[in-house]
């Protein structure tokens, strides 16, 4: 049993070896370590400062509950988006040493106490007590919940990281990593929009919020700590209680798993071995679809939203913000019914670059391609698997505009301004995608590969200012419709019109694009062969 | 087969065939017939412009100069005639990976026209004869290299092709399914098709082809039956070093600390 008492201090110099070797890789990961390290400690500071003011405002409570919650919350995703960033949350690599469950936990949830994140963590949990502890007794208690509330996050990471290790360490773990800036980004833009309404309505708006979240572990180390000011010692010790609950069961999972993992094969023979993945259905989708080429294109295309984390995170960020600026518009009660037209648009943009998306298996496509026919086919199929989801996306993101603004009586003319600028999108779409390929990097966040960038300014930009001017009519109808005296009767009509025009220009862009991309087979297929 | 119709002329003609990537001139004026019904080996060092070649042969990469036509068809003025007739294994391209194995041979099938119950049923017996059926549900970007070559010959095979162009079909391949894909390319040749294929191995061109040309620093060497290129050397590796210039390339006394007794 001895090595269990040396086990602790091993692990949290292992720990500490690896940070340290880990900067000295290069001076570049050292500033970046260092000028991160700063700013989280200053971030930390200046949140502890906020918090410490915050003390003896009545809404700190909800406040400090859903922070810590929020806290929380990002101690459980870290792991999944950024598997690398913790060698020693992998316990597969010590599958080879002879150690028990039980002292492995407690060395590995030390080690897990050292580095940047915890720190932070601990600033904030303190700043957190502050700002709700009144009297001896809340402090006191306060000083279990700072220890309480770190451990509960560092096991949540910990149980996360090893239920999912052996994801995290395959290639979908890789495909979520592709997905992770993008959770951020929208992440970012849900707690803007929070923000803003908090501040447009108060903060009393929050009270619900806390009184479910200060019986939810670890934020119910804090609302003990709240408890405990008010006197309610038996509410308090029933918080601290639960926490500690939540604690031991994370530790039991962690534990169970880290188990299993050390006693079964690692990762790679697992996958090796792994019985064959289930029948792919074949059947449902492809029924729906037209036969030949138009179908077989469709269905790829479709498949590969879902299943390239490329294509799919350029998805999402479109459906998500394309669905996010008219809604939260809307509900601020700032919006225009025409910021309806944003989803079209944004979703629009997927047809820009297709060959790029297909990256140097473009090569497939080019040796089927021998006429401007076959040309036209595959562009059209492609804009066909785009319009699958894009339509009705976009008519129910205009509906649910008008439905919150209330403004029925425009709703065809938005209808038909976005069908519009969506055909205008697809046929400058399909004329770039033919001009102007690029490679998309498949490793990685970056959309371009390096010497491309002018490229894909060109492309994008280029097409959406022209994809501006094309739907120009019925910008114009739509302003005559606006401002002529009777003509609001006549609004009804923009919405055939703007479909019949779309529809029109999509085929108009998608036969001009034909010929130039059955002439430059080679062309486009070096082009997005880079990277 | 149609090929029977075409046994006569050459599968594939080269005229002047040039490629210049900046300064560097990876295909300095290529003239070669390569024989229909054969099965053709390119040999030649790494850097020779095999792949080059190859890939303006079969219309992935657009020559400076020169004309290519394959069974009587120009390339770039007739892809109709050509495409459909051509099967394609590159070397350093993608496949579409985020499909499965029989995914990627239905949709590689009915791009090429085929009707579907045909594309299927052909699938089904690739996958079988290729060692992949139990894989056939898995995405080939969990494939590994040998599978990949395998479920890529596949698809240049499905749509029954008279010349078969295969750049280093055999790289990073196992020895269990090297000899896999080696059957179905004799079965196929011996049906009166023609496979033409890349390799820098020798001994294994040597056991498969009987047509062999070799290539380096851009031009042919030398080209004809495997007995003409042979010639009096004792084998095609010898044949090949003399061609190169790398014959009398030899370690001589240079290393002779290398190995024996004293350390």
């Amino acid at each position: 049993m001895t090595g269990e008492a040396n086990l602790t201090p091993v692990f949290v110099r292992l720990k500490l070896s690896l940070l340290r070797n880990g900067l000295r890789q290069s001076a570049g990961r050292r500033a970046a370590y260092v000028v991160s390290a700063v700013v989280v400690v200053l971030f930390g500071a200046l949140q502890l400062l906020g918090l410490i003011a915050l003390h003896g405002n009545t809404h700190a409570l909800p406040v400090v509950a859903l922070l810590v919650a929020v806290l929380a919350l990002g101690w459980a995703v870290m792991p999944l988006f950024f598997p690398s960033g913790d060698e020693t949350l992998d316990p597969t690599r010590l599958v080879m040493l002879p150690l028990r469950p039980r002292p492995l936990v407690r060395a590995l949830l030390a080690a897990s106490l050292v580095g940047i994140g915890p720190l932070f963590t601990l600033l904030l949990l303190t700043g957190s007590v502050i700002a709700v502890a009144h009297g001896g007794a809340a402090y006191a208690v306060g000083v279990v919940a700072v220890a309480l509330g770190l451990l509960v996050c560092v096991a949540l990471a910990r149980a996360v990281a090893a239920a999912n290790i052996r994801l995290l360490t395959s290639r979908k773990g890789r495909d979520l990593a592709v997905l992770s800036g993008l959770v951020i980004a929208i992440g970012a833009q849900l707690v803007n929009f929070g923000a803003q309404h908090l501040g447009s309505s108060g903060l009393s708006q929050l009270d619900p919020v806390a009184d479910v979240l200060k019986w939810v572990p670890p934020a119910s180390a804090i609302g003990a700590v709240d408890s405990a000011s008010d006197g309610s010692y038996g509410v308090a010790a029933l918080q601290l209680a639960l926490t500690v609950g939540a604690l031991m069961l994370l530790l039991a999972v962690w534990s169970r798993h880290l188990t299993r993992l050390m006693t079964s094969p690692d990762g790679s023979t697992l996958q090796a071995a792994e019985p064959a993945a289930r029948e792919r259905t074949t059947g449902g989708l492809a029924r729906l679809l037209p036969a030949g080429r138009t179908g077989t294109v469709m269905e790829r295309s479709l498949r590969y939203i879902w299943r390239d984390p490329k294509t799919k995170a350029a998805w999402v960020t479109s459906l998500a913000i394309g669905l996010i600026v008219p809604v939260f518009n809307a509900l601020q009660g700032t919006g225009s019914i025409y910021f309806a037209c944003f989803a079209a648009g944004m979703l629009g943009i997927q047809m820009y670059n297709q060959f790029g998306q297909d990256t140097s298996a473009f090569w497939m496509v080019a040796t089927t391609i021998s006429s401007t026919h076959d040309a036209y086919v595959e562009l059209r199929g492609r804009a066909l698997a785009l319009l699958v989801i894009t339509l009705p996306y976009a008519t129910l993101v205009t509906v649910l505009t008008t439905a919150m603004l209330g403004d029925w009586p425009r709703l065809p003319e938005v209808l038909g301004l976005s069908f519009a600028l969506l055909g205008a999108m697809l046929a400058t779409g399909a004329w770039t995608s033919a001009r102007f390929p690029y490679s998309i990097p498949q490793e990685g966040y970056k959309n371009v590969a390096p010497g491309q960038a002018g490229l894909a300014w060109i492309s994008i930009f280029g097409g959406m200012v022209s994809a501006a001017l094309l739907s120009a009519p019925v910008i114009v109808a739509t302003i005559w419709a606006n401002v002529a005296q009777d003509g609001d009767q006549w609004g009804w009509l923009l919405l055939p019109l703007g479909a019949a025009y779309g529809a029109t220009i999509t085929w108009a862009g998608l036969r001009l694009a034909a010929p130039r991309t059955a002439a430059r087979l080679p062309e486009i297929l070096t082009a997005v062969s880079k990277g | 087969m149609t090929s029977g119709a075409v046994a006569s002329t050459a599968a594939v003609r080269v005229r002047g065939l040039w490629k210049r990537f900046g300064q560097q001139v990876a295909v300095a004026g290529i003239d070669l017939e390569l024989p229909a019904g054969k099965f053709i080996g390119l040999v030649g060092p790494n850097g020779a412009g095999k792949t080059t070649t190859l890939s303006m042969v079969t219309g992935l990469l657009r020559p400076d100069q020169g004309s290519v036509e394959v069974v009587g068809h120009d390339v770039w003025r007739d892809p109709v005639a050509v495409k459909a007739r051509i099967g394609v294994l590159p070397e350093g391209l993608r496949l579409f990976e985020r499909l499965s194995g029989r995914e990627l041979l239905a949709y590689s099938g009915r791009l090429r026209g085929l009707p579907g119950a045909e594309v299927d049923k052909r699938a089904t017996q690739l996958l079988d004869v290729l060692d992949l059926a139990g894989a056939q549900h898995k995405l080939v970007v969990d494939y590994s290299t040998g599978m990949r070559k395998k479920i890529g010959l596949a698809a240049a095979l499905l749509h029954n092709p008279e010349v078969l162009f295969l750049d280093e079909p055999f790289e990073g391949v196992d020895p269990v399914s090297a000899q896999t894909i080696r059957g179905v390319l004799e079965r196929y040749t011996a049906s009166g098709a023609t496979v033409v294929f890349s390799s820098h191995v020798m001994e294994l061109v040597e056991s498969l082809c009987d047509w062999v040309a070799v290539m380096a620093a851009g031009r042919i060497r030398a080209h004809g039956t495997l007995a003409e290129v042979r010639g009096e050397a004792a084998s095609l590796q010898q044949a090949f070093l003399e061609l190169v210039g790398a014959g009398g390339r030899d370690t001589g006394s240079h290393l002779d600390w290398l190995g024996g007794g004293a350390r």
